[in-house]
């Protein structure tokens, strides 16, 4: 063992110029491919279309960097070892019988504990900057007497509640999304949206849980329930969204999708103006096409399933969904 | 060297069967008190459950009931909770080998508990609201339900023993039954005062 | 290596003259793992066999959600048989593959370990095990009532849970629920056996620091199994109450509150993530000593920052529910706590990774899979830090992101460093060696497997494709067909591991008792072990993992053989000169 000892230290000596030259030339590498790929990870996110998408994409931007140098320290060192330092085909002999190094051992308790910090502190404050713009839902817990039944009634209700902007009801149910315009009594199922003003929602629940998520806009809040959440953000960038249900709320869930448009002021209020105008009829929704169509050829393979609500009566419905496609259900029998 | 195995095997298997009859002996109160503290964590995740329920209701009470009566529970209370003292005078006893003062104070704790458990049963009776009427029904009924099942579980277990009493060398191998049983009716006891508090004197 | 196994066969037959026991783990003796055996070796493998069969079955689940999610449509499967696969599916492989195959290894291991004959309770032992495949049939069966299988997610969140379609009282999520509380009641027996067999059965000499630290993260992950099974319990009791006797304690409608029920539910399921990691952690510090020559790195701190993730672990499970309108102050508190515990787990990585510098790497099977379970493991914690903070996880909570990260966990930790103990120890367990070429194989596809399959889920995630759903936007089939490809491939990379297992169990080359010539007690006695482990509770008197010094392990013969006592097997083992 001394032998083993005497060589290390031998061998540290001789080495330890040449090994700290390539370690910073290793750490450096290392530091600009991390850098590299933390300007990569934008490209993985969706297009940012509102405020506080900026902000969570430089935190995971920050994150992939800080990531990317860890995962290549660590399986860059295990790969040396694996290609470099492997037994000899017939020695039976053991490595240096080193059990510990506090120093070492006090670094990477330390290293972590101030990259949590750091990350931490990151984290917060871009939380406390999407705090200021209000992004974060300021919930008011108080409950809902009854469940939202009679939905034209509410929406007179709230009519009085502000006069300037009044948020956007967002009704959810198994499986629909509903929107209504409380102060231009317009009810929809395809969300608009004026561009570069905060938005500002009422979220309620008909029945489950469900998420309000679009990824565009990198917000997601659950709905509760018996429950109405406040929930605001402001898209910045026009364009046509996808905004999906992110929590699962039993058969149709990944059907319960629907459209953001983000549009101009003058573009958003004509909009509302015709929808105004038009005469509610019921929206084409997704469950209820492959409900009524299971019912229908009574060939079906799948099991129990709770009854989709009636497709929401609206001045205006998107078709349904383009990128949604309705299945073939001509070719359902066959399987 | 085949020989000097079977010579020396049969000894060590006996021995080691000998002592592991014994060391299971030793560890079943280690084994039953770690039981218990995991156990206790089900009573603690209703307590929760009830304070969540009591501070984020609106509508607490079922309608038309005023709240609950605390006399009588509080004399259920008293009785269950001095049965503990009782339970613990029968151990001493036994501790002592007065089998008779032991099985005396043993009877008497089982009373009491069957007291209580009457006691409950005749306040369940006399309540206006039942299991589904509303959050607060349901906790009441699962937070005295789940206790009183152990409370009667408590109750069995005290039979069995004081029916062990009677067999001849019963206690040879040590009294874990009845120090488990003893255990286990404190624990009983120190959750129904937590209960107690939170359901009858919090208002 | 080959001289020693030709020494202890004899003996090894001696050593049981019980013709009930003639040799453990000899196929003529299959019988016995079909009993109600109180052997604490019996058991466990009897609890590894199990569970394996339930991943299997659990993975052709997910292989049918594969199938479906190749193509953007809801073709392939009815929409509520895809809902009903992928709650089957991730509970299958939670409640009837991970902790009754962790429990299986710590039931094998830990009396081994410890220089214990049996675990402190066996009977309690035994009906823990046989509880398994008894709620194994209740899952299983729930496929066959009308309405099939629970459909509301692992999580079983209310109301969806509580929706109920067909209206039955025994209905598929009240037999879920069933099960899942049977599996609770078996592990809770199952952790207070282990517990106290850690706590009152070491033999003379092993202080908690001579503890191997497969043991202290057993002893660990079973803490957090009293703590937080019985909180689930709870949430369960009063779940199947609401479903079944319409009581309200989460049903909104009647003024229950849902989101109580999801603080139950992750209280007990955030920390299960430890239990099911823990002992794996206790893999890799036991394997990459053997493997690279070198003794653990650090063992006092590694061993610690497990219990140090115990009670961390403790505090983090509102990480889960980011989304479901927790205050903001709570957001940050959790935030912080949930990146907190990352500290520990750094510990630990950079232990294994400076254990492995600097020695005589040998990449057997188990060594591959210990490595790759290693890269694998960091790679989920990285995107684990990603999730506890707090603005980000809104994005990508309860996205493909989540899964990525958490079957990286899962299938690339958990499940490789199961195969990795298995390799490992098989040939203590059977006493036979398995076939080396196709556990590199095995390794080479589970690998490619994960990677694929799991790779993908991560950009999957971050473009915002939910988690669950049986169809998706054509905009994500890209990422979902390699993602399918991958889980084929998975699939099929069991074939060559099922292939070696039989056939090296019943004629594979003697191992020997200790073929890797490891430093541990379970490598002192033969293989398979005798009906009683040790002849002679052994005496202590090293720290584990002496790699590379001279200094004995025990200061007596466990095997109680005279002939080998002195100077052969174990001592020599121990200096590393057995060939």
């Amino acid at each position: 063992m001394a032998t083993n000892d005497q060589r290390t230290t031998d061998l540290n000596k001789v080495l330890n110029r040449r090994r700290i030259i390539n370690l910073t030339g290793l750490a450096i590498a290392n530091l600009l491919i991390s850098l590299w790929m933390g300007q990569q990870a934008y490209s993985w996110l969706p297009p940012q279309a509102s405020a506080e998408s900026i902000l969570i994409d430089k935190l995971f931007s920050f994150m992939t960097a800080v990531g990317t140098f860890i995962f290549n320290g660590v399986v860059g060192t295990l790969l040396y070892s694996v290609l470099f330092q492997r037994a000899a085909k017939y020695d039976p002999s053991d490595g240096p019988p080193i059990e510990g190094n506090v120093k070492l051992e006090i670094i990477w308790t330390g290293i972590p504990i101030l990259l949590i910090l750091w990350i931490g502190t990151v984290s917060y404050q871009t939380y406390d900057q999407m705090g200021i713009l209000g992004s974060m839902t300021q919930k008011t817990m108080e409950t809902v007497e009854t469940v939202p039944a009679e939905p034209t009634q509410k929406v007179a209700t709230s009519v009085e509640e502000s006069a300037t902007s009044a948020p956007i009801e967002v009704h959810s149910r198994q499986w629909a999304w509903e929107f209504r315009y409380p102060k231009e009594g317009v009810s929809s199922t395809e969300l608009h949206l004026p561009v570069n003003q905060r938005a500002k929602f009422k979220l309620t629940s008909e029945d489950v849980i469900h998420g309000f998520f679009v990824p565009a806009f990198r917000v997601k809040q659950d709905i509760i329930p018996g429950k109405e959440i406040d929930f605001s953000f402001t898209p910045i960038r026009e364009g046509r969204y996808r905004l999906r249900d992110s929590l699962y709320s039993g058969t149709y869930f990944a059907a319960n999708q629907t459209d953001v448009v983000v549009e101009s002021e003058a573009a958003y209020q004509k909009w509302l103006q015709t929808a105004a105008k038009t005469t509610p009829t019921a929206a084409a929704n997704v469950a209820q096409t492959e409900f009524a169509q299971a019912e229908k050829t009574s060939v079906s393979l799948g099991w129990a399933t709770v009854k989709p609500a009636p497709a929401p009566i609206v001045n205006y419905s998107n078709q349904p969904n383009t990128s949604q496609p309705t299945p073939q259900f001509e070719e359902e029998p066959h399987e | 060297m085949s020989s000097v195995n079977v010579n020396v095997k049969p000894d060590p298997t006996l021995n080691s069967q000998a002592a592991h009859s014994h060391e299971e002996e030793d560890h079943r109160m280690f084994g039953f008190i770690v039981f218990l503290l995991s156990e206790s964590v089900i009573f603690f995740s209703f307590f929760v459950g009830y304070i969540v329920y009591k501070t984020n209701a609106t509508d607490w009470l079922p309608a038309g009931f005023e709240g609950l009566e605390i006399k009588e529970p509080l004399i259920n209370t008293v009785v269950l909770v001095s049965s503990s003292f009782v339970i613990y005078f029968a151990e001493r006893f036994l501790h002592k080998e007065n089998l008779w003062g032991f099985r005396l104070f043993w009877l008497l704790t089982m009373a009491m508990g069957s007291f209580f458990l009457y006691g409950q049963a005749v306040e369940w009776m006399g309540l206006p609201f039942g299991f589904k009427d509303g959050v607060f029904g349901g906790t009441f009924y699962l937070l005295t339900g789940f206790h009183g099942l152990h409370v009667l579980t408590g109750v069995l277990l005290q039979g069995l023993m004081l029916g062990r009493s009677f067999l001849p060398n019963n206690y040879e191998e040590g009294e874990f039954g009845v120090e488990a049983t003893s255990l286990f009716w404190h624990f009983v006891d120190v959750i129904w005062i937590v209960l107690f508090l939170l359901i009858y004197v919090w208002r | 290596m080959s001289n020693a196994s030709v020494e202890t066969r004899p003996n090894s037959q001696l050593a049981a003259p019980d013709p009930q026991q003639p040799e453990p783990g000899a196929p003529e003796n299959w019988r016995r793992f079909f009993s109600f055996s109180t052997d604490h070796k019996v058991i466990g493998i009897q609890y590894i066999v199990t569970a394996f069969v339930f991943f299997l079955f659990g993975g052709l689940l997910a292989m049918v959600m594969r199938g479906e999610l190749i193509t953007p449509d809801a073709d392939l499967v009815d929409r509520t048989v895809y809902n009903g696969l992928f709650t089957m599916h991730g509970t299958i492989m939670l409640f009837m593959w991970t902790f009754p195959m962790l429990n299986g290894l710590a039931n094998y291991l830990v009396p081994l370990m410890i220089g214990a004959r049996d675990m402190a309770f066996p009977r309690l032992n035994a009906i823990a095990f046989w509880l398994v495949p008894i709620f194994g049939v209740i899952l299983t069966a729930s496929f066959f009532v009308p309405g099939g299988p629970s459909q509301s997610g692992w999580w079983a969140y209310p109301p969806v849970s509580l929706q109920n379609p067909t209206g039955n009282l025994i209905n598929g999520q009240s037999l879920w629920l069933v099960a899942v509380a049977l599996s609770g009641v078996s592990s809770i027996m199952g952790a207070v056996n282990i517990v106290t067999t850690i706590f009152r059965m070491r033999a003379p000499g092993m202080g908690w620091f001579k503890m191997p630290a497969f043991v202290w993260t057993v002893f660990s992950a079973q803490i957090i199994q009293l703590i937080g099974l019985p909180a689930l319990t709870a949430g369960a009791v009063m779940l199947l109450l609401d479903l079944t006797t319409g009581t309200s304690f989460f049903d909104p409608v009647k003024g229950g509150d849902p989101v109580l029920y999801q603080h139950f539910f992750w209280f007990y399921s955030h920390p299960a993530v430890y239990v099911i990691v823990l002992p794996i952690f206790g893999v890799f510090s036991e394997i990459f000593p053997v493997y690279a020559r070198k003794p653990l790195f650090g063992y006092k701190v590694v061993v610690v920052s497990s219990l140090l993730i115990t009670v961390l672990s403790l505090v983090v499970w509102v990480h889960h529910m980011f989304a479901s309108g927790t205050p903001g102050w709570m957001r940050m508190l959790f935030m912080f706590s949930t990146m907190a515990i990352s500290i520990p787990t750094g510990i630990k990585v950079f232990a294994w990774v400076a254990t492995v510098w600097g020695g005589k790497l040998r990449l057997t099977s188990a060594m591959l899979f210990g490595l790759g379970g290693l890269s694998t493991f960091l790679f989920a914690g990285i995107t684990g830090i990603m999730l506890s903070s707090a603005p980000f996880d809104i994005h990508v909570n309860n996205t493909y992101f989540v899964v990525g990260h958490f079957h990286y966990v899962i299938n690339g930790a958990v499940v490789m460093g199961f195969y990795a103990a298995i390799y490992h120890w098989f040939p203590k367990m059977t006493g036979r060696m398995y076939y080396e070429g196709l556990g590199k194989l095995h390794f080479a596809l589970t690998f490619i497997g994960i990677n694929l399959i799991f790779l993908p889920m991560h950009p999957l995630g971050l473009m915002g494709m939910p988690r669950r759903v049986a169809s998706y936007d054509p905009e994500f089939a890209f990422w979902n067909v390699i993602a399918s490809l991958g889980g084929f491939l998975l699939g099929v990379s069991t074939l060559p591991f099922i292939l070696n297992m039989l056939s090296s169990w019943t004629r594979g080359e003697q191992a020997g008792d200790n073929p890797w010539r490891a430093i541990g007690l379970e490598w002192l006695v033969s293989s398979p072990p005798p009906h009683e482990n040790f002849e002679e509770i052994p005496i202590i008197v090293s720290p584990p993992y002496g790699y590379g010094s001279d200094e004995p392990l025990v200061s007596n013969n466990p095997k109680g053989t005279f002939e080998e006592s002195a100077a052969s097997t174990q001592i020599a083992n121990l200096a590393g000169e057995a060939n």
